[in-house]
């Protein structure tokens, strides 16, 4: 793994997106790997009973994801020294999730950078929805 | 929730890093290498599942969902070794029908020094 080179990086510049339909399969396999093992995730009857028409994702399924697109800029994810963000909607099996970022602020004496990033949903009805919102990493650059 | 609960430190529970949910973890995010930034959260869960099970605090978790969550690192956790989470109730507040509790867990090394904190903000909903 090769760290981003800390002068390679531009304030504005923007990650490259990372898209990924949610199967539901993934959400037991972040279910197993995660030790979440909420029914909110699993069982469509529990998740009706509480106000979703379905199961849902979990909210760390959608930052893992995010996760993975501030990794892959980042070269090495262990570069990732802090990450972060708020959930706010909810996302169903079978939805698109888009992932991405831009670099906020670069800090030459740490050689960071800090990234705003952000996790986006169309709908069925074409309305784009935030599943997590005010999403921040900071890399440690190489 | 009961409000009084603010401030209340768990007991430290000792986590093994484990290689293969490390590796499950990784591959959940088509990931190769390394350790994931948001892994450590298998490690808080544990540490959390004292939170969900204080009969004193009375979380209704049924109706619980995860409201926010941050991580900073000091180093990533390693394969094989064993850590500390100690996970305390920074706040408890009602924002409308909605409860809203902070918990930071601290996840400190075998020589005592932390690692990582994790900061998750869970939401109680009031009408579901």
């Amino acid at each position: 793994m090769s760290v981003r080179s800390f002068a390679e990086v531009t304030v504005g510049e923007e990650l490259p997106q990372l898209r990924r339909v949610v199967e539901r399969e993934d959400v037991k396999d972040y279910a197993d790997a995660g030790r979440d093992q909420n029914p909110l995730h699993q069982d469509d009857d529990f998740a009706r009973r509480v106000g979703f028409d379905g199961i849902i994702a979990h909210g760390m399924f959608t930052m893992g994801h995010m996760a993975a697109c501030v990794s892959e800029w980042a070269g090495d994810p262990e570069a990732v020294v802090k990450i972060g963000g708020q959930f706010r909607a909810p996302v169903a099996v079978g939805e698109e999730i888009v992932t991405g970022g831009t670099v906020r602020r670069v800090d030459p004496e740490a050689r960071t950078a800090t990234l705003e990033t952000w996790v986006s949903v169309t709908r069925a009805d074409g309305t784009v929805d935030m599943p997590l919102k005010r999403g921040e990493a900071v890399v440690r650059l190489g | 929730m009961n409000a009084a609960s603010e401030g209340k430190v768990y007991p430290a529970v000792e986590v093994e890093v484990d290689a293969r949910r490390l590796k499950d973890f990784r591959a959940v995010f088509d990931q190769a290498e390394g350790v994931p930034p948001t892994f450590v959260t298998t490690i808080e869960y544990l540490a959390f599942a004292q939170v969900v099970d204080d009969e004193e605090l009375g979380l209704d978790f049924a109706r619980v969902v995860h409201g926010a969550q941050e991580f900073v690192h000091r180093r990533p956790v390693r394969e094989g070794e064993t850590v500390t989470a100690t996970i305390r109730i920074d706040s408890i507040r009602a924002i409308g029908d909605n409860g809203f509790i902070v918990v930071v867990t601290d996840i400190v090394d075998e020589e005592g020094n932390l690692v990582c904190v994790a900061k998750s903000t869970m939401v109680e909903r009031g009408s579901v």
